[in-house]
């Protein structure tokens, strides 16, 4: 099975890209996994998943809306992203934990926006507002691709 | 790092807090032998969720609210729903109080086994954090998710959902959960509570460093019971009040470097909510096991040492998870999950304990039941310039440590507070200097 995991927040500027591609990715009926402010919950939800998407705002001071894929493979997410939401236990550090306690997905995939605005209250900024439908559909592309390996 | 040698001017930088709930940022100024400045920062725009809520209406508060927080939703609805119900004079029947305050265990299970054992433990420990942990005591780390769970658990099944409940609202719960549905929980919170106690007695075998505060504490206070999700505020000073006469009593003074606000209490200063605060009140009112649990691992009557509100955390967990179960035993589901609530204009208060403390909410609405505006104060803040004055301490007391082990002390020091930033804060460096 794979899933989407999408983190973030509503009110947090452009922190929101995860809860927004959520949106348009549960209206195309793709499996979501819910989580804001406590990757740990994570870990019950993806064990033994095949596949992980996980949508997240990043800061690592490229371009606002700039797109970033990684495939992290066996090695852990890289942490110079900045991952930008504020997770008490990062999600990072939930993916080691769940891979040293055997409950890490088979395959995690990241996909990150870059965001420029992160403050409370703060709207969500053109540049991303404008890369979140390419977002969605390409992690329903990712969701789709080898459906059947799953 | 080399040592100190006393002479020497020492400056420490860390520009990033972690394993905090949220960000944060520490600023420490050491000049020879003395501690010449202690900030513990916070950068927010402040009270944007007061600004939200202004033109809202007064069901709207709770879920809105509730965003504030991913760790302590239940904390903000019930504070705001309270304070809603107080308003419109709405009393809510004994057994849709239970609801909340069971729903309410469920969340102090559930934060106070994150902080403690993922993120607090590790300090301890001498782990970077939970994942270091993990390799070594897999035990531990399995036995500390599954009791974390037994609180999500509560939260799911009284709350709706785990994330955000949607299940609680201004005058009671939408649903009521059948006795069966709460029946099912019983085995898991049975474990749970025999698991609080062992982890309450492995966090008790900790090396605790030797520092103590003549803190003035401040919790709620309910007769008959360890106060949750009601009661008066009272303090170890002799306060005693509702908690609608709180803005007399207590004050926030904007600190320039932040954007944070300090809060103090009139004729006696900053003071401390939370764990510390909760037990050193209220403790006569813990369940006797956890009462019994609390004497086994050597808590007296008051704990001032802040390094050991981990072990007070631990108790608590024992505690809501036996009060889960009682609440459950005697549970009988209310003919109707809510009283239907009329606005009325007015102001009206509410206050419940948090897992980190006290928080506190006002709203003025009108008749039609639009917000006209709110003032929200969260445990983090108020606990701030209490966490300063306990950094100067222990760096005082910890001058004789290398810069690399003085900064990790500070952070453990901040973390004793499972400081939920995000409440108050979002980005946030943490510095330590020497100069």
């Amino acid at each position: 099975m794979r899933a989407a995991a999408c983190l973030g927040s509503r009110y947090r500027g452009d922190d929101a890209v995860g809860p927004l591609v959520a949106d348009r990715l549960r209206a195309a009926g793709a499996t979501v996994l819910e989580c804001d402010d406590e990757p740990t919950r994570l870990l019950d939800a993806w064990a033994g998943l095949d596949l992980v998407v996980i949508v997240d705002a990043v800061s690592s001071g490229a371009a606002a809306g700039t797109v970033h894929r990684v495939d992290p493979g066996d090695g852990p997410l890289p942490r110079d992203l900045g991952l930008a939401s504020t997770h008490a236990f990062s999600v990072p550090d939930a993916l080691e934990l769940g891979r040293a306690l055997g409950r890490a997905p088979r395959r995690v995939l990241v996909i990150g926006v870059e965001g420029a605005a992160f403050g409370m209250g703060d709207p969500v900024t053109a540049e991303v507002e404008a890369a979140l439908d390419g977002v969605a559909e390409s992690v329903l592309g990712e969701l789709r691709e080898g459906a059947s390996d799953a | 790092m080399s040592e100190p040698d006393g002479s020497s001017t020492r400056e420490i930088r860390t520009d990033y807090l972690a394993r905090v709930e949220g960000e944060g940022a520490m600023l420490v100024r050491i000049k020879g032998d003395e501690v010449e400045e202690v900030q513990f920062k916070i950068f927010e725009p402040p009270r944007f969720f007061e600004a939200l809520l202004r033109g809202r209406q007064f069901t709207e508060a709770p879920d809105i609210t509730a965003r504030i927080c991913g760790i302590c939703p239940i904390a903000y609805i019930a504070s705001s729903c309270n304070a809603m119900e107080a308003v419109c004079g709405v009393e809510l029947p004994e057994q849709v109080r239970l609801l909340r305050r069971l729903v309410y265990c469920g969340e102090w299970i559930e934060s106070h086994v994150l902080h403690t054992a993922m993120l607090h433990a590790p300090d301890f420990l001498g782990y970077d954090g939970a994942v270091e942990l993990a390799r070594d005591r897999r035990d531990l780390v399995e036995l500390a998710l599954r009791l974390k769970k037994a609180g999500n658990t509560i939260m799911d099944v009284v709350g709706g959902r785990a994330v955000h409940p949607v299940n609680l609202r201004v005058g009671g719960m939408y649903r009521a959960p059948t006795r069966a549905e709460l029946a099912a929980l019983v085995p898991e919170l049975e474990w749970a509570r025999d698991a609080a106690v062992e982890f309450t007695r492995w966090v008790a075998g900790f090396d605790f460093p030797d520092f103590e505060q003549d803190y003035a504490f401040v919790a709620l206070r309910q007769p008959g019971e360890y106060a949750i999700e009601r009661g008066r505020i009272v303090s170890s000073t002799g306060l005693d009040i509702d908690v609608s006469e709180y803005e007399e009593h207590f004050t926030e003074t904007h600190v320039e470097r932040s954007n944070a606000l300090h809060s103090t209490l009139a004729g006696v200063g900053n003071y401390l909510v939370g764990p510390l605060a909760r037990y050193a009140l209220n403790s006569a009112e813990l369940s006797p096991l956890a009462r019994e649990i609390a004497a086994e691992v050597g808590l007296g009557a008051v704990e001032r040492n802040p390094f050991r509100s981990i072990v007070v955390r631990a108790v608590e967990t024992v505690y809501a998870a036996d009060e889960a179960l009682r609440i459950i035993a005697q549970y009988v589901p209310p003919e109707q999950p809510f009283v239907e609530t009329v606005p009325r204009a007015g102001t009206g208060h509410g206050c419940t304990e948090a897992p980190r403390g006290i928080c506190w909410h006002r709203y003025e609405i009108d008749d039609e039941g639009t917000i006209l505006d709110a003032k929200i104060v969260p445990p983090t803040s108020q606990n701030q310039k209490t966490i300063e004055e306990d950094l100067v301490g222990v760096v005082k007391a910890s001058l004789h440590l290398s810069d690399d082990e003085l900064g990790h002390r500070c952070e453990q020091t901040i973390r004793n507070y499972d400081p939920c930033i995000s409440c108050a804060t979002h980005f946030l460096r943490l510095e330590v200097e020497r100069t």
